[in-house]
């Protein structure tokens, strides 16, 4: 697939769901400023590691990753019926145009990932670099898990997004605990961890999209 | 020498046939109609004649390929033109033919040249039904697949369209 191939197909996907980015950034912005951020006062060190880590983790995890996922969704078949049929007669194979049609939800979601930050930023809660990267990492493997409910039904479709539901638990248990439990080896093998974990998840995630992609109707 | 043919070529979805065994061929340069019993089975013939959907049963060859194995050769072959018309709200012909030129990755000056010609000749024809032909026929394809097309507009849509043609329309269309 060449680039130009790929940017025609983000870029014609970007613009059709351009009103969806506004409210989701919307979305965030505002749940960024009312978020809560305070913790109760702890003399436990590592009582109160958690207890950051699972306030400030909770609502860029959560919130974020439900805005991909219901970005991803909106891929689904029907919704822009005319860049469906084009990119499927395009000569382009499953992967390639999974690939492709993968990006948009995820920079999507990354934007409103970015919004959330920011607006948490500006009310004067900024949180650290690293939690910025675990939320983002939840957000994409969410994001791309759920992508597969788009070309499956039934059954296989619930599975699909209790996948994405479960990724995002899982990926929220790791950053708070791994992180806070790791303190001995430093904060770098519960960042890893998770991010391995979420990297894992949405390669397998993406393979399993181009496949279903690429099987015909 | 074929360019499209159909042996026994059936289109089965949730148990029930949409398409009955079909067969055909079609030469390059032949223009071909085809009458289907209703819009889903001419809608299923259409997808399987570009490649777009499998046959359940039977084969089809676009060319030399078989869509099931080769499917990105065959639509470097086929041109698949839908029924619904291109939603002009959502997205601008000039955009348009630069997302296909795009896709087919085709010089885009060249692509924009040949889109002002087809547009010429299928003159009349509204934008929203144009434009999806003049996307179809950018990439030269060997074979044209119109899917239930404007019946009012076939004389300037077949000769705008320097290619084999199949023509799927439903009962007395």
């Amino acid at each position: 697939m060449t680039l130009r191939a790929l940017r025609a197909v983000v870029g014609a996907r970007l613009r059709a769901e351009r009103r969806s980015l506004a409210f989701a950034c919307a979305g965030a912005a505002i749940v960024g400023f009312v978020q809560p951020h305070g913790i109760t006062a702890v003399t436990n060190p590592l009582t109160a590691d958690i207890a950051t880590r699972s306030v400030w983790l909770a609502g860029p995890m959560f919130f974020c990753s439900m805005l991909g996922i219901a970005i991803a969704l909106l891929q689904g078949p029907g919704r822009h019926a005319f860049l469906d049929t084009t990119e499927r007669s395009a000569p382009l194979f499953g992967r390639e145009l999974a690939r492709a049609k993968a990006l948009a939800p995820v920079l999507y979601a990354a934007i409103a990932t970015l919004v959330y930050w920011a607006a948490q930023f500006l009310s004067g809660f900024a949180a650290p670099p690293a939690f910025f990267l675990l939320a983002l990492a939840c957000v994409f493997a969410s994001t791309l898990v759920a992508l597969n409910a788009t070309v499956t039904t039934g059954l296989a479709r619930v599975l699909a997004l209790l996948g994405a539901t479960a990724t995002i638990v899982v990926a929220y248990v790791l950053a708070v605990y791994a992180d806070a439990y790791s303190t001995k080896s430093g904060d770098a093998v519960g960042v890893a961890t998770e991010l391995i974990v979420c990297a894992g998840i949405g390669f397998v995630a993406l393979r399993q999209y181009g496949e279903l992609l690429a099987r015909l109707r | 020498m074929h360019i499209l043919r159909f042996r026994d070529a059936t289109y089965v979805r949730d148990g029930k046939a949409i398409v009955a065994p079909a067969n055909f061929d079609l030469a390059p340069g032949e223009r071909m109609r085809r009458a289907c019993g209703n819009a889903r089975e001419a809608e299923a013939l259409a997808m399987m004649a570009a490649a777009l959907a499998r046959a359940t049963s039977g084969s089809v060859t676009i060319g030399e390929f078989d869509p099931r194995v080769q499917p990105v050769h065959c639509k470097r072959i086929a041109a698949f033109v839908p029924h619904d018309p291109l939603p002009l709200s959502q997205i601008d012909a000039d955009r348009y033919i630069a997302y296909r030129a795009a896709l087919w990755d085709i010089d885009p000056v060249a692509a924009r040249t040949r889109a002002r010609k087809l547009h010429h000749a299928l003159e009349g024809l509204h934008e929203a039904f144009a434009y999806p032909i003049v996307g179809a026929l950018l990439p030269l394809p060997q074979l044209l697949v119109l899917d239930r097309p404007q019946p009012a507009f076939m004389a300037q849509i077949l000769a705008a369209a320097d290619c084999a043609v199949l023509i799927v329309e439903t009962a007395g269309a």
